[in-house]
């Protein structure tokens, strides 16, 4: 009877250790998010789009598995714990990738930027020589206009830059680049009509 | 030899058993189903699902995570107790949803896309109409900032169309309908007063007197249409000669002060031939005449113009090239400047209307603007 009582003792604090000292990874639970807001933080969501995918779903998966533990009597937190000791690893490692890309994204901006100004400068140039002969000078003055219109977006693309929006300025100074190359064909076509 | 051939046919017997049970007990492949759905998910949202069907695509991944967690549960089995066959209905019926999303995106996308489409073919049939319009005036620069800046958007619009970015596509619309509605505001100011048909009626009146003069008095007359920028001849009453003229850089308003750049319209007449003058040959007429002097005095009385405000003069009808934007004054083209200069004389009543003509091409123009966009 008294063996009895010491095995059921025993297998009560069995029972208890397993399932009361198997506590859910908080610290790696929040060590996972930190990682993971560190990578948004840093642009997570506009260059490394694919990878922030992966690591919310990885994530979320890690959360299931501690979730699904915690319905268990006995619970083991083991798996979850790798899963989310991945999940601060791969964060960290995406997070390493985005100075990167931040910097081509910057890099392809200002290369658009430059050649938009170029385009731009182009047109005015060609203004300049476009004789003002019959027929053209209410022309000449409209393209100038036009390209006081296109200088105006130009500050526009610089602001973008200086807000870090890189994939913005990018499309709006390719935009820009293409109006005025096709002024510029406006004013080679005006200059062919004085010369025939 | 007995013991010997016992225990080979013990081994024989156990590999014979292993192969059976190995042939047997394969553990059973995971069904292809799980992988297709875990791509399939990842399509989903690279198609922009939680953009565009949030609702299903949550409701969709909670139910995949369901059918993971069971999939997960037997692979914990051991090979020969797992049965695949409830986890590939509940990832088939994952797959049937996915795919009903996909379709609901598509149809979204489209749907959104062809909203923009649309909107865009309004604002560019708008935005060709202003263009047309701008180009057509003497004043060519008048609003034509806001139409290239509207041009870029159109562009920028497109690319943000391409990559399916629509709120993106969307807010360069509304800024492109900002800078039409600006357009149009500068090109009404200066051209509303070229649809009102009592202006239109008044203006008639002017050059209906103008050519009846030409006729009583077999005198040569000038006339001088903005809109058309035309300069008419008239002798006995019939067009003698006309000539393309250039006017002000703001040539389509009426000239109420100096340095308003805008030509007068009224009654005037020669007081003086100019040769040389800064711009080849000159006729310089009599502006201001009394009504002139009456709308600026007025005009100063109302508070519309400053105290120092001055009514200017020196209005002339000179060379220089009608291409030109003067500051009030009409110009021809030297060679046709030289011919009227020795054709009129001092005293040659000079008439300077806004239009003759209430169904012109410009006007037309705004009109269909006008009742399309009010």
């Amino acid at each position: 009877m008294k063996n009895l009582m010491k095995l059921s003792v025993l297998g009560l604090l069995v029972v208890f250790l397993f399932s009361s000292c198997a506590k859910q990874p908080t610290q790696q639970m929040d060590e996972a998010k930190a990682a993971i807001d560190a990578v948004v933080q840093a642009g997570g969501n506009i260059y490394a789009k694919e990878e922030m995918k992966k690591l919310n779903d990885d994530l979320q998966a890690a959360m299931d598995e501690v979730n699904a533990q915690s319905k268990k009597l006995f619970k083991k937190y083991g798996k979850a714990k790798e899963m989310l000791a991945k999940v601060k690893t791969d964060a960290e490692a995406v997070n390493a990738l985005i100075p990167a890309r931040k910097e081509e994204a910057k890099n392809e901006a200002l290369t658009a930027q430059t050649e938009a100004k170029t385009a731009v400068d182009e047109a005015k140039a060609l203004l300049d020589k476009a004789p003002k002969g019959k027929g053209t000078k209410a022309d000449i003055e409209a393209m100038k206009a036009d390209l006081a219109g296109l200088e105006t977006l130009l500050t526009e693309v610089q602001s973008a830059i200086d807000g870090e929006d890189y994939f913005g300025a990018k499309d709006k100074a390719l935009s820009i680049k293409e109006k005025a190359a096709a002024i510029s064909e406006q004013i080679n076509a005006a200059i062919a009509k004085v010369k025939r | 030899m007995k013991i010997r051939g016992a225990g080979a046919a013990l081994i024989a017997l156990c590999a014979l058993g292993l192969v059976v049970l190995s042939s047997h007990c394969k553990t059973a492949p995971a069904p292809s189903e799980v992988n297709q759905a875990l791509q399939q998910e990842q399509d989903l949202w690279r198609a922009g699902a939680s953009i565009f069907a949030p609702e299903e695509y949550e409701k969709y991944r909670q139910v995949l995570a369901g059918a993971r967690r069971l999939f997960e549960k037997e692979e914990l089995k051991v090979g020969f107790f797992r049965d695949y066959e409830k986890v590939r209905q509940e990832f088939g019926r994952v797959l049937a949803e996915g795919e009903r999303i996909r379709k609901l995106i598509e149809d979204r996308k489209a749907s959104l896309s062809g909203e923009i489409e649309a909107r865009k073919k309004d604002l560019f049939s708008r935005y060709e109409t202003l263009n047309t319009l701008s180009l057509e005036l003497s004043q060519r620069t008048l609003s034509r900032r806001q139409l290239a800046q509207a041009d870029v958007l159109f562009r920028e619009s497109d690319r943000f169309l391409e990559k399916a970015s629509y709120e993106e596509a969307r807010s360069r619309l509304d800024s492109i309908e900002s800078l039409l509605n600006q357009a149009e505001n500068i090109l009404r100011q200066q051209l509303e007063r070229y649809m009102s048909q009592e202006e239109i009626a008044r203006w008639r009146q002017l050059a209906e007197r103008a050519v009846e003069k030409s006729r009583n008095g077999n005198q040569l007359v000038i006339l001088v249409s903005k809109l058309e920028r035309k300069l008419t001849v008239y002798k006995g009453g019939a067009a003698y000669k006309a000539y393309e003229v250039g006017l002000g850089f703001n040539g389509l308003s009426d000239k109420l002060h100096a340095g308003d750049n805008a030509t007068p319209e009224g009654e005037y007449r020669v007081i003086k031939k100019v040769s040389p003058s800064r711009f080849g040959k000159a006729l310089l007429i009599n502006y201001p005449n009394e009504e002139d002097i009456k709308k600026f005095n007025e005009a100063k009385k109302k508070g519309y113009l400053t105290p120092a405000s001055r009514i200017g003069g020196l209005i002339e009808i000179h060379g220089g090239g009608k291409d030109g934007l003067t500051q009030g004054c009409v110009a021809l083209d030297d060679a046709e400047m030289e011919e009227l200069f020795r054709m009129i004389p001092i005293g040659t009543p000079v008439t300077i209307v806004g239009t003759t003509d209430p169904n012109n091409k410009i006007i037309a123009i705004l009109r269909r603007e006008y009742r399309e966009h009010k």
